[in-house]
């Protein structure tokens, strides 16, 4: 698969390129075009991986319940994908390591990349955020997306990420979720919440803004649903 | 194919802060028009004039676009007028010699007075589903046209058959053949989370953008604020 983004960083999308029965598994409502010659299926599982209670584990998550399978049925079949918000994308290359993606951040990924679901306990709950993480392994290429900008990190140590701007990390850091002040009081109403303290080596993938944030600061300005 | 550069016949024009905040700035000759969507005028000399004329009259009221497009003219002697669209995105621009672009309802801009605007009803089957509205404006003659997206825009050479998104549709040459139809089967079209796409057939040129506004509206709607009815 190869990827071509187009219109970095404001805007992004990504055009994927496939070679002949290549296949690309996206995340729901991420295709806006594409040639002809792609065959489509849905499913809710990665193809031989998992099954339908993957499927509701990502459900549970915010990703969208189902997958689309884009499978090449000619040479140089091409599929374009993008997402919601403005912001960035990258690709993320997969080796045999694991990568730890932030579920909304997901795009696509070509289908020999494996995918599961990794809940952070009962401590992301209290952080609205949905710390929400989809485990990456095998081999082969992921694209991801941010809101804004899209910044690695190289951790050597420790380092403290607020989990709204979390996009993704390798799974050969630490890490330990803790509130941002002293107490849990300060944290709440100093609109931190939850950060997240990465310890070891490896690197985060950042995104300059916070989807939560933004969509609190258009919410008031809404008319409000009537119960 | 109509052709994007500026052309000796049409406005002398600037286009600037492409992709993501386009903006275009036109410089008319003493006495010369051009029709822009209401509220899309940003900037403007002392010497242009505006004159609001209904267009396309109870067409446009359906497709849910403004009623109204404003002419701007400069009297006594050139002006300069700085346009853009409401939603933060691309402009593009083309010069139409007797050809015509079809273009999503919301992607109008401003054009030469030579280039004649009408709403085109897609009949049931093809408009109806593509939660795009009913309608597309079909945009033929000569002159200048811009027209905007939400998010960048990018430019597909057909040649054969392409699928889009409805909601990523900004504009087609005329020639294209199209239909609306349910990506891969019946269990796609509820699931997918892809909806109904539009089948493009033939040679033409067509515009998509990276973006679209319904997605972006129905993202914000957990937001809003819950307000019980006995409190009202």
């Amino acid at each position: 698969m190869n990827v071509e983004f187009i219109h970095r960083p404001g805007n992004a999308a990504a055009r994927l390129t496939l070679a002949e029965n290549e296949s690309v598994v996206a995340e729901g409502g991420a295709m806006i075009s594409m040639s002809d010659n792609i065959e489509i299926t849905t499913s809710t599982q990665q193809k031989a991986k998992g099954g339908f209670i993957k499927g509701l584990k990502r459900a549970l998550v915010g990703e969208s319940f189902f997958l689309n399978h884009f499978k090449a049925l000619q040479p140089d079949a091409e599929v374009i994908v993008s997402t919601t918000l403005s912001g960035d994308m990258t690709t993320l290359e997969l080796e045999g390591n694991r990568i730890i993606v932030q579920s909304g951040s997901f795009v696509a990924c070509e289908e020999s990349v494996d995918m599961d679901l990794g809940w952070q306990g009962f401590k992301s709950l209290f952080s609205k955020e949905g710390l929400f993480w989809l485990n990456l392994s095998g081999a082969g290429r992921v694209v991801i997306n941010s809101f804004g900008a899209i910044y690695p990190i190289a951790v050597n140590g420790e380092y403290i990420v607020d989990t709204g701007h979390i996009v993704a990390f390798d799974e050969t850091l630490n890490f330990q979720l803790s509130k941002a002040g002293k107490s849990w009081v300060s944290s709440i109403l100093g609109g931190e919440g939850l950060v997240c303290r990465f310890n070891g080596t490896g690197t985060v993938w950042c995104q300059s803004h916070n989807i939560t944030a933004f969509g609190r600061s258009l919410g008031p300005q809404l008319k409000p649903i009537k119960s | 194919m109509p052709i994007t550069e500026k052309h000796d016949n049409g406005y002398d024009f600037k286009l600037c802060c492409k992709p993501d905040f386009g903006f275009a700035t036109v410089q008319l000759k003493a006495n010369e028009t051009i029709k822009v969507e209401a509220s899309a005028m940003a900037t403007m000399d002392t010497n242009i004039k505006m004159k609001t004329r209904m267009k396309g009259g109870l067409g446009r009221l359906i497709t849910k676009e403004s009623l109204f497009i404003n002419e701007f003219t400069a009297e006594h002697g050139p002006g300069e007028i700085g346009i853009a669209a409401g939603s933060t995105g691309d402009i593009e621009h083309v010069y139409l010699d007797n050809e015509t672009i079809f273009l999503q309802n919301s992607g109008y801009v401003a054009s030469s007075p030579g280039v004649a605007l009408e709403t085109k009803w897609q009949g049931f089957m093809k408009g109806f589903f593509s939660g795009e509205g009913l309608f597309l404006i079909k945009c033929s003659g000569v002159g200048d046209l811009f027209f905007s997206t939400y998010g960048a825009m990018i430019v597909i050479a057909v040649n054969g058959d392409y699928i889009v998104d409805n909601n990523h549709i900004v504009a087609f040459t005329e020639g294209l053949d199209y239909s609306v139809e349910p990506i891969g089967g019946y269990k796609s079209l509820f699931f997918s989370g892809e909806g109904l796409v539009t089948r493009f057939r033939g040679q033409g040129q067509l515009w998509i953008q990276t973006r679209q506004v319904p997605a972006f509206s129905s993202w914000v709607h957990p937001f809003r604020r819950v307000e019980s009815r006995s409190s009202s």
